[in-house]
């Protein structure tokens, strides 16, 4: 329908106004956006305002991921206790679960940060199964927690280990309880 | 210090292994419950989890497990390549794991909400059933239940002896108990035959029914306020009247419940009682005054008598004396009249007969009253016994009674006198009733009064009904009066017999009864 067309059954109706207005809008809508694209594309040379990432920042977003994770895994923890869920064996696993993932981030986050400094360890026949680490005399304490830190899998193992747990019992009691009859 | 890194790499390969198995078979149990109860939000909930978790297993484990192979291997160049996919990918799953971790507390929400709806659902759908199976026997008890009340509150309604009534907002009369038919004097019209007729037409005042209108609508009720209401024959009688107004959604009257209560008859005892305090207050002044004038009367007379000795018959002094006499015996006979009225004068406590009595007076007046045209009817109760009075006083005021109706009546007429004795109360009534003039209603109040008449002067001292009123008082009675003027009057005597002469006299009261008829 043309504005013609839009108008005369306006006048029809006997409320032509609002209708009326809509194409104009539309077309200065059109005219600014082709406008602003003409200045964006036509007239600049350099665009100067996009930032630059650079390496470092994986790792960063990496580790605010871990945190976030943690987080998470903190509030989880807190509407369950809040709510007194853990009374329940399978809410009450699913608790400890989210309990060895925060223990586990930590463990990640520590470990990320530690593989970013290369004065605390050497390795020696990298690509080897006779690899072997070497860590600095003076912060041998250090190197010895980046090389139990690493072992990250003996929490997130369990963690997802304690979820299964926690989803079996909460199936279990779930099949105990018979769903809602929507034919009663 | 220095470690082998093989533990790390098989815990690394191991622990990968194990996570993605892991985290399959959580999504496999969350995907057991999921079915088990599909629209529960929870398992919804946890199995998008379970789905995230696995996500993050994956990208994770397999880049460990990429890196550790494609290292051994010696291929750097390719796990380099892959190396950021790897860790962005795996960073993501961390945010997306978290994120949806982040909702399980509205998802609990939800789902406590769900399951309230859900309980609220199943209790109204228990209800519904139940009504469905019992909703005949229910609606018996039900119907049973207000037909019941309806039985006893219209049981109370049908046989109050007040009125009450139902009337609209322009004071139509919607219902009327039976008391309220007999009182307005509408017994015969229907129930139906009631609607229509407004309140405001039986009231004697229209300015009355105004402010009891204007009182309903101040403060939606008026209570125990007294007037006056006429019946549909035009007599009128003292109501109290209470009555709460509904208010419509106008804010306009709705109905309004009257209650109607006939103060008449206690109006009339009040009335009664007022002119008994009257009557008494009177005697009191008038048998002082008596006292006093007697005495000076008594030695007017002596002296005159006196002094008519010594005259000789048809002298002028002589005629002057007797006329001092006579008008000093008129005076006296007064003074006995206050005196009697004033119950100051001696009864003689003898057994006679009220029947006796009154034939001794008929005897006198009926001959006279006859050639007038008047007739005297007589209903006596043969029942009533002998009783202790003063015979002599008692024909006084019968005398007075029958005179009174007579000259009531004029020429032509009828004088009913009725005997009853009312043996549960142990009292004598004896009414004489006459189809005279009637006493208007104003000189009710007045008629014992001593010295009120409506005689011309000279014909009558107005004393005969006060004379009358304090013998019966003495003899432990009362005496009423009803009257319509133009249909004539009925005074009433209450006499009261005692019971020791009602016992011992009662045989001999029935014979002799049956001789005075």
């Amino acid at each position: 329908m043309n504005t013609l067309d839009t108008v005369q059954s306006d006048m029809v109706t006997g409320d032509c106004t609002p209708t009326g207005q809509k194409p104009m809008k539309k077309v200065a809508f059109n005219i600014t956006a082709c406008c602003s694209l003409l200045v964006l594309f036509g007239f600049v040379h350099q665009a100067g305002a996009t930032q630059v990432h650079a390496e470092p920042e994986g790792l960063w977003a990496h580790q605010i991921a871990h945190l976030f994770f943690l987080f998470s895994m903190g509030i989880l923890i807190f509407w369950l206790r809040e709510w007194k869920l853990v009374k329940e064996t399978g809410w009450r696993l699913v608790q400890y679960s989210a309990f060895f993932f925060i223990l586990w981030n930590i463990d990640a986050i520590v470990v990320h940060y530690l593989d970013e400094r290369n004065d605390i360890y050497r390795t020696i026949n990298a690509g080897t199964w006779h690899a072997r680490v070497v860590f600095d005399q003076q912060a041998d304490w250090l190197g010895f927690l980046y090389y139990i830190a690493k072992l990250d899998h003996l929490l997130c193992v369990p963690a997802i280990l304690l979820l299964y747990a926690g989803l079996r019992q909460l199936f279990k009691q779930a099949q105990s309880i018979k769903p809602v009859d929507k034919s009663s | 210090m220095t470690l082998p890194l093989s533990p790390i790499w098989i815990v690394d390969l191991l622990g990968s292994s194990l996570m993605i198995l892991l985290s399959f078979l959580c999504v496999q149990l969350a995907k057991k419950l999921k079915n088990h109860d599909p629209n529960n939000v929870i398992w919804t909930y946890l199995l998008w989890l379970c789905y995230a978790l696995a996500g993050f297993a994956v990208s994770r484990s397999v880049g460990h497990i990429a890196k550790r192979i494609l290292l051994t291997a010696g291929h750097n160049d390719i796990w380099n390549f892959l190396r950021p996919y790897s860790g962005a990918i795996n960073t993501l799953m961390f945010v997306v794991v978290a994120s949806i971790t982040l909702f399980f507390e509205r998802t609990w929400k939800i789902y406590q909400q769900i399951l309230k709806d859900q309980r609220a659902l199943q209790s109204a759908h228990g209800e519904l059933i139940y009504l469905n199976r019992n909703l005949e026997d229910l609606v018996a008890a039900r119907t049973q239940e207000l037909a019941l009340s309806e039985r006893k509150y219209r049981r109370i309604f049908e046989v109050s002896r007040d009125v009450i009534m139902l009337v609209n907002g322009d004071a139509e009369i919607i219902d009327l108990n039976p008391a309220g038919f007999d009182l307005l004097g509408l017994s015969g019209l229907s129930e139906d035959g009631a609607g229509g007729i407004r309140l405001s037409d039986f009231f004697l005042k229209p300015r009355a029914w105004t402010c009891v209108e204007e009182a309903l609508r101040a403060q939606g009720y008026i209570s125990d306020t007294e007037v006056t209401l006429k019946r549909r024959n035009g007599t009128h009688f003292s109501a109290l009247l209470s009555g709460t107004a509904e208010m419509g959604k106008d804010g306009k009257t709705g109905s309004v419940q009257f209650l109607i209560k006939d103060i008449s008859s206690r109006k009339a005892m009040e009335r009664q009682l007022l002119q008994a305090d009257k009557l008494a207050s009177i005697g009191q002044l008038a048998a002082g005054i008596a006292h006093e004038i007697n005495n000076p009367l008594s030695m007017i007379l002596g002296y005159t008598q006196l002094l008519l000795r010594s005259e000789k018959e048809g002298s002028q002094q002589h005629d002057d004396l007797k006329i001092i006499e006579k008008h000093t015996r008129n005076c006296k006979t007064i003074v006995g009249d206050l005196l009697s009225f004033a119950r100051s004068t001696q009864t003689v406590q003898e057994f006679g007969h009220l029947h006796g009595a009154i034939d001794e007076v008929l005897s006198v007046v009926r001959h006279h009253f006859e050639l007038d045209g008047t007739t005297i009817e007589t209903q006596f109760d043969a029942s009533v016994p002998r009783m202790i009075l003063d015979e002599e006083k008692m024909k006084q005021v019968f005398m007075n009674l029958i005179m009174n109706a007579k000259q009531a009546i004029g020429k032509k007429g009828a004088i009913r006198i009725h005997t009853q004795y009312d043996r549960s109360s142990s009292r004598v009534i004896v009414q004489i009733a006459d189809t005279g003039a009637g006493i208007p209603a104003a000189h009710l109040s007045r008629i014992f009064d001593p010295f009120f008449t409506t005689k011309p002067t000279g014909e009558g001292t107005g004393l005969g009904l006060s004379v009358s009123y304090g013998i019966v008082k003495d003899h432990g009675g009362e005496i009423l009066v009803e009257s319509e003027p133009g249909k004539g009057s009925t005074f009433t005597l209450i006499l009261p017999v005692s019971s020791v002469e009602a016992e011992e006299e009662s045989d001999n009261g029935r014979r002799d009864a049956v001789n005075y008829r």
